[in-house]
C-alpha cells in the first residue's frame, strides 16, 4: 500500500502541457520565423497585458548568435501567462523558461508589438551538454523532410540521434538561404 | 491453440496484486508551494459559457452546440463521474481572467500554428482552479458540418481535445506522423489527446480512443472503476539508470486497444491505470519524432536518444490492483 502511493506521488513530478497545433516541418518553422536566436535567458518577469485582462511573462534572452535575422544583443519576447500576486495564469503549450538556460529560439512578430516564440512550444530547442563529450546538442533533431515522398517517422530510429548545436546552426543557415 | 495459450501463460509476467492501484497518464499538475498539485475539477457540474462571436461559417450558437456534444463525449465515458452544464453566451472573450470558463473564438496572432489552446487561472495559494478558458484561433477557417468540410477545421474535434486539457489530461503521444520536403501531416491517431491536428476536412477527433477514455477515468474514477480496471506499473532503464521521458505502450491483443503513459521521474518510473484486466505487450519508444515541449513544458530536457524496444513478456494487468514494479531495458542509439 505504502510503495503504491509513493509511486503515484512520484509519477506526477514532472511539468507538463498542452494545447493542439498543425503540424509543421522545420524549413517551414525556419521560414515562418522573423528571428532565430540563439543564447541564453537572462530574465523573466510576469505583468498585466495592455489591456489588462490576462498575464504575461517577458522573457529576455542574451543572444550569442542568431541564425536568422537581427533583434539585437538582447531581445525580449512574450509568452502567455504567469504569476501576479495570488493567480496564476496557465496557458497550456506556452513554453516555460529557466534563467541561465541555453536556447534556441525561434521568434515572429506582427507590427511594433514585442516579439513572440513562433508556434509556442515548436519554436524552441533547448541545448543540452552531451554527458561524454560535453559537446551542445539539440535532442531530439528537428523533423526535416528529406525527399517529396511522405516518410514515416519512426521512432527510436538510430539514424536521427541527436544533432550538435553546429550541425543544427549549419541547417537552419542553408534553409534561410534557400537551399536545403 | 491450447498449447499456446500454455505458452503464453507460462511467458507472461505474474502479477502482484496490490491494494491501490497506481495513477498513469500524462497529467496537467503544477507546483504549489512545493506540492505538485493535479489540475483537477473537485466540484460537478463544471459551468462553461460560450462567447457569443462566430466566425465565418460558424455562428454563436452552433458554437455552443457543437461543444455541448464535445462535452457529452466526456460526460458519456460510463467509467468516469463528470458533468458540464451550459451556463450561457458571453461577451467576455476567452482568456479574460473573470473567473468564468468560456469557450469561443479568437483572433490571436502571436499564437500562430495554434488551433486551439486552453488556459486555467488558478488560486497560487489552494491550487484551486477558477477558471478555464477554451480559445479556437479565429485565422484558421472553422466548419460544424456533420460530417466535416474540406479545407476547413471541426470545431467539433478541436473542442473534444481541448475540453480533455479542460479536465486536466495531458498530451498522449499515441500518433503518428510524415514528413517530405516543408511539409508534415498526422497519419495515424490512437487518442484525440495527440498534440497534432489531422489535416483539415477530417472529423476523426470527435471520437474518444481506449487512452482518452482510461486518462479521463482514472481522473474521475466512477465508485467501482479501480475494482474492474488494472494497473502496470515498472521502471524504464538504460545503463542502470532511469530515462525520463520514455513513452510506454501498453497494447491489449485481445482488444486491440492501446494506452499509454510516460516514465516521468529520474528513476524512470511509468504507471498505467485503467487498464482491461488481462495480458498486454509492452513496447517503450523515444518521443524523438516530433517536439517534446508538446508534452513536457520545462527543462530537464526528455531522454530521447535510446532505440524502441518491446518487453520481453507479457504482462497481466490484473482486475482491481497493479503489477509489481518491474524494469524494462532500453539500449542507447
Amino acid at each position: 500500500m505504502t510503495a503504491a502511493i509513493c509511486v503515484c506521488a512520484l509519477l506526477t513530478a514532472e511539468h507538463v502541457c498542452a494545447t493542439i497545433v498543425t503540424p509543421a516541418e522545420f524549413s517551414e518553422l525556419v521560414s515562418a520565423a522573423r528571428a532565430i536566436a540563439h543564447g541564453r535567458i537572462v530574465s523573466i518577469r510576469a505583468q498585466s497585458s495592455d489591456d489588462r485582462v490576462r498575464v504575461e511573462t517577458l522573457v529576455t534572452m542574451r543572444v550569442a548568435t542568431y541564425l536568422k535575422g537581427n533583434l539585437g544583443p538582447k531581445v525580449t519576447f512574450v509568452v502567455p501567462g504567469g504569476t501576479l500576486g495570488r493567480y496564476r495564469s496557465i496557458i497550456l503549450g506556452a513554453p516555460h523558461f529557466v534563467e541561465g538556460e541555453e536556447v534556441v529560439v525561434f521568434l515572429s512578430a506582427r507590427g511594433p508589438s514585442l516579439p513572440y516564440v513562433l508556434r509556442l512550444g515548436q519554436g524552441i530547442f533547448r541545448v543540452v551538454r552531451d554527458s561524454s563529450s560535453e559537446d551542445r546538442m539539440i535532442a531530439p533533431p528537428p523533423l526535416v523532410g528529406q525527399s517529396q515522398e511522405w516518410q514515416t517517422v519512426v521512432r527510436g530510429d538510430p539514424a536521427r540521434g541527436p544533432m550538435s548545436l553546429t550541425d543544427f546552426a549549419a541547417r537552419v543557415r542553408v534553409l534561410v538561404e534557400g537551399g536545403r | 491453440m491450447k498449447q499456446r495459450t500454455v505458452m503464453l501463460a507460462c511467458s507472461v509476467l505474474f502479477a502482484c496484486v496490490l491494494s491501490q492501484p497506481i495513477e498513469g497518464y500524462l497529467k496537467l499538475t503544477e507546483q504549489i508551494a512545493n506540492r505538485t498539485v493535479p489540475l483537477h475539477w473537485s466540484q460537478g457540474p463544471v459551468r462553461y459559457f460560450v462567447f457569443d462571436r462566430g466566425v465565418p461559417g460558424v455562428t454563436p450558437s452552433q458554437l455552443q452546440a457543437a461543444v455541448q456534444r464535445s462535452f457529452g463525449v466526456w460526460q458519456e465515458v460510463p467509467t468516469a463521474s463528470i458533468a458540464f452544464q451550459f451556463a450561457g453566451f458571453t461577451s467576455s472573450a476567452p482568456g479574460t481572467e473573470d473567473g468564468a470558463s468560456t469557450l469561443g473564438f479568437l483572433d490571436r496572432p502571436d499564437l500562430q500554428g495554434v488551433l486551439g489552446a486552453t488556459g486555467f487561472l488558478i488560486d497560487e495559494v489552494t491550487g484551486e482552479i477558477l477558471e478555464s478558458d477554451v480559445f479556437f484561433n479565429s485565422r484558421f477557417s472553422w466548419s460544424v458540418a456533420a460530417a466535416g468540410e474540406a479545407g476547413t477545421f471541426d470545431v467539433e474535434s478541436v473542442a473534444v481535445h481541448e475540453i480533455g486539457h479542460l479536465l486536466g489530461l495531458g498530451h498522449s503521444g499515441l500518433g503518428e506522423v510524415e514528413v517530405r520536403t516543408a511539409a508534415s501531416r498526422v497519419v495515424a491517431a490512437e487518442a484525440v489527446m495527440f498534440p497534432i491536428a489531422f489535416s483539415p476536412g477530417t472529423i476523426d477527433g470527435r471520437r474518444l480512443k481506449a487512452d482518452d477514455i482510461a486518462g479521463v477515468s482514472d481522473l474521475y474514477p466512477d465508485a467501482d472503476l479501480r475494482g474492474r480496471t488494472g494497473s502496470i506499473q515498472g521502471r524504464v532503464r538504460q545503463s542502470g539508470r532511469g530515462v525520463l521521458g520514455a513513452h510506454v505502450v501498453a497494447f491489449n491483443p485481445r482488444t486491440g486497444s492501446l494506452i499509454a503513459g510516460f516514465a516521468l521521474n529520474a528513476q524512470g518510473e511509468f504507471g498505467i491505470a485503467g487498464l482491461e484486466p488481462g495480458l498486454h505487450i509492452l513496447r517503450v519508444e523515444p518521443i524523438d519524432d516530433g517536439n517534446v515541449n508538446s508534452f513536457f513544458d520545462q527543462p530537464p530536457v526528455v531522454d530521447v536518444n535510446f532505440k524502441a524496444a518491446y518487453f520481453g513478456n507479457f504482462v497481466i494487468a490484473p482486475r482491481g490492483g497493479s503489477t509489481s514494479s518491474f524494469d524494462i531495458q532500453v539500449q542507447p542509439k
